[in-house]
């Protein structure tokens, strides 16, 4: 069963230089307990994609299309409604954790404050369970550590916090934004081992440019490029079998596989031009590239790709 | 080229400095001219200041660093400035490394100002030929380091660590903010530019994979110590300690083995990797290791 759908999501941002286009009609499924991943460089759009499905962008964004959570569009709902699907149902595990945790609350109370709002527990019932989150993320000695501060932390146990504080109401959906980024290959390892442990029974949203990590958790994974996603396939076809030029050219240029550039930089988002996005960057391009966009089309498998050596139609 | 001798930096902390933090701990090596040592470890274990510490931007606590002969550490203030044009630093995040109000051409321009002396116009030709070089278009001279992106601001940073003809750079995790596209383009502009212009470069980085395709000799640091330090190919193959091990692949770690000691607990005596090594005997808590030369340039700081 589907618990999230996206269909035909578009978020705009109006700025004085013109619209910016970070989500351009993206379409995606997600089932129920699936690991989800969402690869792509910054300035890609999927961050602001996560902000979306959480609808924790400012108020003049411009946003269609429409999310589908267990049967409601979440665009749809009441800013109230809204409130109590967010960290109940779906929880957000926030990119770089310095900036995200407060660093003037005791880490305790920043996990309880969820706890406390969506299952009326009282102050000690909520540290309780808060002991309880922090243990089940790992954390060594909780008893004391939750009356400590987040400098008091080191990077993967600040990490660990925000883990914790995504799943303390036991959300159905974890929407993970880079929460491997900056950590040490060591302590990089465990975070990606603990996530797996703690999604074994929810679905997962991991958005991350690390395809390591990637790898190693995903089910299924989508490559985005210029806010649309130009290849879609389970995790082994995405690694072994990657159909879209960018998809190759990206996976080219990780050291461990040649290190190869992809030539040129992501285009602004920014008055983006006809035809296909990834054209300019493209070794294989050909002049059709230039003049038409192409549409996902299916090579079998469900594997989805973006590109017009594909499309035979 | 570059010679260090058991240089150790200490930091105290606290109101009455009781504790210190051995951030570099006895560590010696050489860089010879027109290689590239890769220095790598986690974040903590004190690589930035060894990094700081060759270029006597920090004052070691003890020890030597010598620079084609000369003894850093001897030399007096403006002695130190004349030699600077001779050794650079890139730092790790460009956006920050570049003043914000200055056009990048200005950014580039303001080593030759200070160190050159040459005319308006043999300025602008020097700028524009370095520009060139990182591959950087002319229409981005008159821009402001905001309207480049890290990779472009990255390009700038090498230009201006250029303009002097340096014979040494220290590289500081150059490129762990850019994307993988972007990084490759870095990683292989700087190996061009390393050849071009004969550099000896001190390249720091976490990650395994970005210093093997950069280095000639590779030293691993763990906790303020070179824990093994060799040849790029002896290291990445033939690897000897179990900590160089843990850092190529990850994946083999036992769960418990993963948490990992506070920086600050070191203990005592014995070896700095005992608490967390799987292949620890008794000896390892006791006694301190001594590096090892297990073949020919290939050294490694293990009981065992």
């Amino acid at each position: 069963m589907s618990i999230l759908r996206i269909t035909n999501l578009k978020t705009w941002f109006p700025t004085r230089d013109g619209i910016v286009k970070a989500v351009n009609a993206v379409d995606l499924e997600m089932k129920e307990t699936e690991r989800f991943g969402l690869i792509g460089e910054t300035g890609s759009g999927k961050t602001i994609l996560g902000m979306t499905i959480m609808r924790l962008l400012q108020p003049d964004t411009r946003v269609e299309g429409e999310i589908v959570y267990k049967g409601h569009d979440l665009l749809k709902l009441s800013e109230e409604e809204m409130r109590k699907i967010r960290g109940k149902e779906i929880a957000m595990i926030l990119q770089n954790p310095t900036t995200s945790l407060n660093p003037v609350l005791k880490v305790g109370n920043q996990i309880a404050e969820a706890i406390r709002l969506h299952q009326g527990l009282d102050k000690r019932a909520a540290k309780e369970k808060v002991v309880e989150m922090l243990e089940a993320v790992k954390i060594p000695s909780p008893e004391k550590r939750v009356n400590e501060y987040p400098h008091e932390f080191s990077g993967g146990m600040r990490e660990r916090v925000m883990i914790a504080m995504a799943l303390a109401c036991n959300p159905t959906l974890i929407i993970a934004d880079e929460p491997t980024t900056g950590l040490d290959v060591t302590i990089k390892m465990q975070i990606v081992r603990l996530m797996k442990e703690v999604t074994k029974q929810r679905s997962m949203l991991f958005i991350t440019h690390d395809l390591d990590a990637a790898a190693e958790i995903c089910d299924n994974i989508a490559v985005m490029y210029a806010g649309e996603l130009v290849e879609y396939a389970k995790t082994e076809a995405i690694f072994k079998n990657p159909m879209h030029p960018y998809t190759q050219g990206f996976l080219n240029s990780l050291p461990n596989r040649g290190l190869k550039p992809i030539r040129g930089m992501s285009p602004s988002l920014i008055g983006i031009p006809n035809g296909c996005r990834f054209y300019p960057r493209c070794d294989c391009a050909e002049e059709n590239c230039k003049i038409n966009h192409p549409e996902m089309v299916e090579l079998g498998n469900g594997h989805l790709v973006r590109c017009l050596l594909h499309d035979r139609s | 080229m570059i010679e260090v001798k058991d240089l150790r930096k200490h930091f105290s902390s606290g109101i009455l400095k009781k504790h210190s933090t051995k951030a570099v701990d006895g560590i010696s090596f050489q860089i010879r001219r027109g290689e590239t040592l890769g220095l790598v470890g986690e974040s903590g274990c004190g690589k930035t200041t060894i990094g700081r510490l060759l270029l006597r931007l920090l004052e070691p606590t003890s020890g030597k660093v010598i620079f084609d002969g000369i003894d850093l550490q001897q030399l007096k203030k403006a002695e130190l400035r004349r030699l600077r044009p001779r050794m650079q630093m890139i730092f790790q995040d460009p956006d920050a490394s570049l003043n914000p109000r200055m056009k990048i051409a200005d950014s580039i321009a303001e080593p030759l100002k200070l160190w050159r002396k040459m005319g308006k116009s043999e300025q602008k030709e020097r700028v524009a030929e370095l520009l060139e070089t990182v591959g950087l278009n002319p229409e981005h001279l008159n821009r402001y380091p905001y309207q480049l992106s890290g990779g472009q601001n990255q390009r700038v940073v090498l230009a201006r660590v250029l303009a002097l003809n340096p014979d040494f750079i220290v590289a500081d995790e150059p490129t762990s903010s850019l994307d993988v596209s972007v990084q490759a383009q870095m990683l292989n502009l700087m190996q061009e530019l390393k050849k071009e212009f004969n550099l000896t470069v001190l390249f720091i980085s976490h990650d395994l994979e970005v210093v093997r395709h950069i280095s000639d000799r590779i030293a691993v640091m763990y906790r303020g110590k070179i824990v093994e330090i060799g040849d790029t190919t002896d290291i990445l193959g033939y690897e000897r300690h179990p900590y160089t091990n843990e850092l190529i692949s990850p994946a083999s770690i036992e769960e418990d083995a993963l948490l990992p000691g506070d920086m600050r607990t070191a203990n005592p005596s014995g070896c700095v990797f005992y608490p967390r090594c799987p292949f620890a005997a008794e000896i390892c808590s006791k006694k301190e290791p001594g590096m090892v030369e297990v073949e020919k340039g290939h050294w490694v700081l293990c009981e065992r």
